[in-house]
């Protein structure tokens, strides 16, 4: 009887200490949740009291509109982008990083800083370096004898996106870089070691010890940094403003310029949406073969 | 011996050459915020200063009012990172160390929530993971991953915290930043809180603490790493965040950091040394504590995690 009642107590406990976490949750994450997605039903400005409904209209429209698809073309260049390079520098890094080289916690440590840092320093550090007539860049190449190479870069429709990429290059290199070093901390050291006394090379024990023993680690590195571009939305807002014209605009500016400044908040509400479905459509795959193992 | 060190050789170079790159804008804005806007205009980016001009500095505080940014930012980290991490401590208690029906589905539906732009979160989460090595908290880590983005809620929050009269307030911020950040330091804690022997419980409530008690004293204290490595993470991630501020807040009186150095650069666009000194003074907090903490931050953690 006592030992039934002591259970009581406890469970009463556990609800009562979830329960802040749980009414903070609930009030500011899934009823705004559930809201998003009933005005992205409607034709609204966001202000006034009339509500047209339209049903799935909106999402119809995002996929015929060309400044809406160029915005999810230039979200899949960044994705690309951000996949390839910082995925291969960051692994060679932490390769290298990971042996006994002189001054390695500097090093770690430099290439990881910028990755501290707020986007909005980040966007206006670059800018200045980009400012197409003072700029480091185009002073560089005016030093060196190559004027023809100058250019506003972030205002060039043709290299505009790829400036604010290598921005994005620069600032997230250090996150994978640490994620392999981690990674490749749990491989025993004695599979290398045996690996020398049979005569595999640097290279071999490379491709047929790292790179297997570190697939989860890429798994987890991919999908990361899959999810975090349809999420990029500092650097672009603070370096382009989505400009020139609308050729830099990506989901997540394209969104915030959708709701909050040209006042089209369902359709604004259709993009984030979008944004949501797409980000667990690229995770699905991974948490199934994860959760099977 | 030699033949070791020459191994390293073609490394050290590569890292160096890097290394320049990776330092190279910091370079530019310490050199562009030492100078006069006469003297880059006409010496160009790359000369040295004429002089080392350090009236930047206090005039860049002055103009931009990085003074009220400043007062803005440390409280809403100051009551936002411990209010946050001590409500996800409460929740994680009972989701490690008790058993009641609908435990696992709200640890899920708490994970499901997890929507954190800053990739620097999910760096400890990673190595927590590799300690822990649980099936389901790698499946957890996924669900982590996909996150529910900011925007989704943008909207709604706004009319919400218009609603609640919030709106355009540090109090706008305070609980969708404690929102945003639980999910994770739920993970977090939980993990270590399942570390935690029963018996230390079990002890504790025949010795008669009650239930918050045994959590406040015993539980609590024993995950002081992990808190500690909270704070850090939760620290730079709310100094920095951008969007939800940029949404929430107009007036300049509430602007945070990084907003009001956005707002600060849009104004003074061209006084390129002035904007360079409030670069600067923006991003020194966080360099501070990631320069003084990193031996925590970075090893601390990998080391201690990783090898149990």
């Amino acid at each position: 009887m006592t030992k039934g009642l002591v259970r009581l107590q406890r469970l009463w406990s556990a609800y009562w200490l979830l329960l802040p976490a749980l009414s903070i949750y609930v009030v500011f994450l899934l009823y705004p949740m559930v809201f998003s997605f009933l005005i992205s039903l409607y034709q609204w400005d966001g202000l006034a009291p009339v509500k047209k409904f339209v049903g799935l209209e909106n999402y119809r429209v995002f996929f015929s509109d060309p400044a809406s698809l160029l915005a999810l073309k230039n979200n899949i260049i960044w994705m690309l982008f951000m996949i390839a390079i910082p995925v291969a520098l960051g692994l060679v890094l932490a390769v290298i990083l990971n042996e006994r080289v002189p001054g390695r916690t500097a090093f770690r440590a430099i290439f990881y800083s910028p990755t501290v840092l707020p986007l909005v320093a980040v966007g206006i550090i670059w800018s200045w370096i980009y400012n197409p007539t003072f700029g480091a860049v185009n002073s560089f190449f005016r030093l060196v004898g190559l004027p023809e190479l100058t250019r506003p870069w972030l205002s060039d429709p043709k290299v505009a996106l790829y400036s604010v990429i290598l921005t994005g290059i620069w600032q997230g290199t250090g996150f994978p870089m640490l994620l392999f070093l981690a990674g490749l901390q749990t491989i025993p050291r004695e599979l290398y070691e045996a690996a020398e006394i049979d005569g595999a090379s640097r290279i071999q024990s490379f491709w047929y010890i790292t790179i297997p023993s570190l697939r989860e680690t890429f798994v987890i590195v991919v999908s990361i940094l899959m999810i975090g571009s349809l999420k990029v939305f500092d650097l672009i807002y603070i370096m382009t403003w989505g400009g020139p014209g609308r050729l830099t605009q990506v989901m997540s500016t394209w969104m915030y310029f959708n709701t909050f400044v040209f006042h089209k908040a369902g359709f604004g509400s259709a993009i984030a949406w979008i944004i949501t479905v797409a980000s667990l459509g690229i995770a699905y795959p991974y948490i199934r073969a994860m959760s099977r193992r | 011996m030699s033949v070791r060190k020459y191994r390293y050789w073609k490394e050290t170079v590569f890292l160096i050459i890097l290394a320049f790159f990776f330092l190279f804008p910091f370079g530019i804005v310490v050199l562009t915020s030492f100078r006069t806007q006469q003297d880059v205009v006409s010496g160009g980016v790359f000369a040295l200063p004429n002089s080392l001009r350090w009236d930047n500095f206090p005039e860049a505080w002055r103009i931009g009012k990085f003074r009220v940014y400043y007062r803005n930012s440390l409280l809403v980290t100051l009551i936002k990172v411990p209010t946050g991490i001590f409500v996800a401590a409460l929740a994680a208690y009972p989701l490690a160390k008790y058993r009641f029906r609908i435990r696992d589905s709200l640890f899920a539906f708490f994970l499901l929530g997890l929507g954190i732009p800053i990739n620097i979160v999910l760096l400890p989460l990673t190595i927590l993971l590799y300690r822990f090595r649980i099936r389901d908290s790698l499946f957890a880590f996924f669900l982590l991953g996909l996150g529910i983005p900011i925007n989704i809620v943008l909207l709604p929050l706004t009319i919400l915290l218009k609603r609640i009269g919030l709106l355009n307030t540090l109090g706008a911020l305070f609980f969708p930043y404690i929102v945003f950040g639980l999910p994770f330091q739920i993970l977090v804690l939980r993990g270590f809180f399942r570390g935690i022997p029963d018996e230390l419980i079990d002890a504790a409530r025949i010795d008669g603490c009650a239930e918050f008690q045994t959590f406040w004293r015993i539980i609590l204290p024993l995950a002081t790493p992990a808190v500690l490595a909270l704070f850090i993470i939760d620290f730079l991630a709310t100094w920095n965040e951008l969007l939800m501020a940029l949404i929430f807040i107009h007036s300049d009186e509430w602007k945070t950091v990084p907003l009001g150095l956005m707002y600060f650069q849009g104004q003074f666009a061209s006084s390129y040394p002035i904007i360079n000194a409030g670069v600067l003074i923006a991003i020194l907090p966080v360099l501070g504590v990631y320069i003084l903490l990193q031996r925590y931050f970075v090893s601390g953690i990998t080391a201690g995690a990783l090898k149990e």
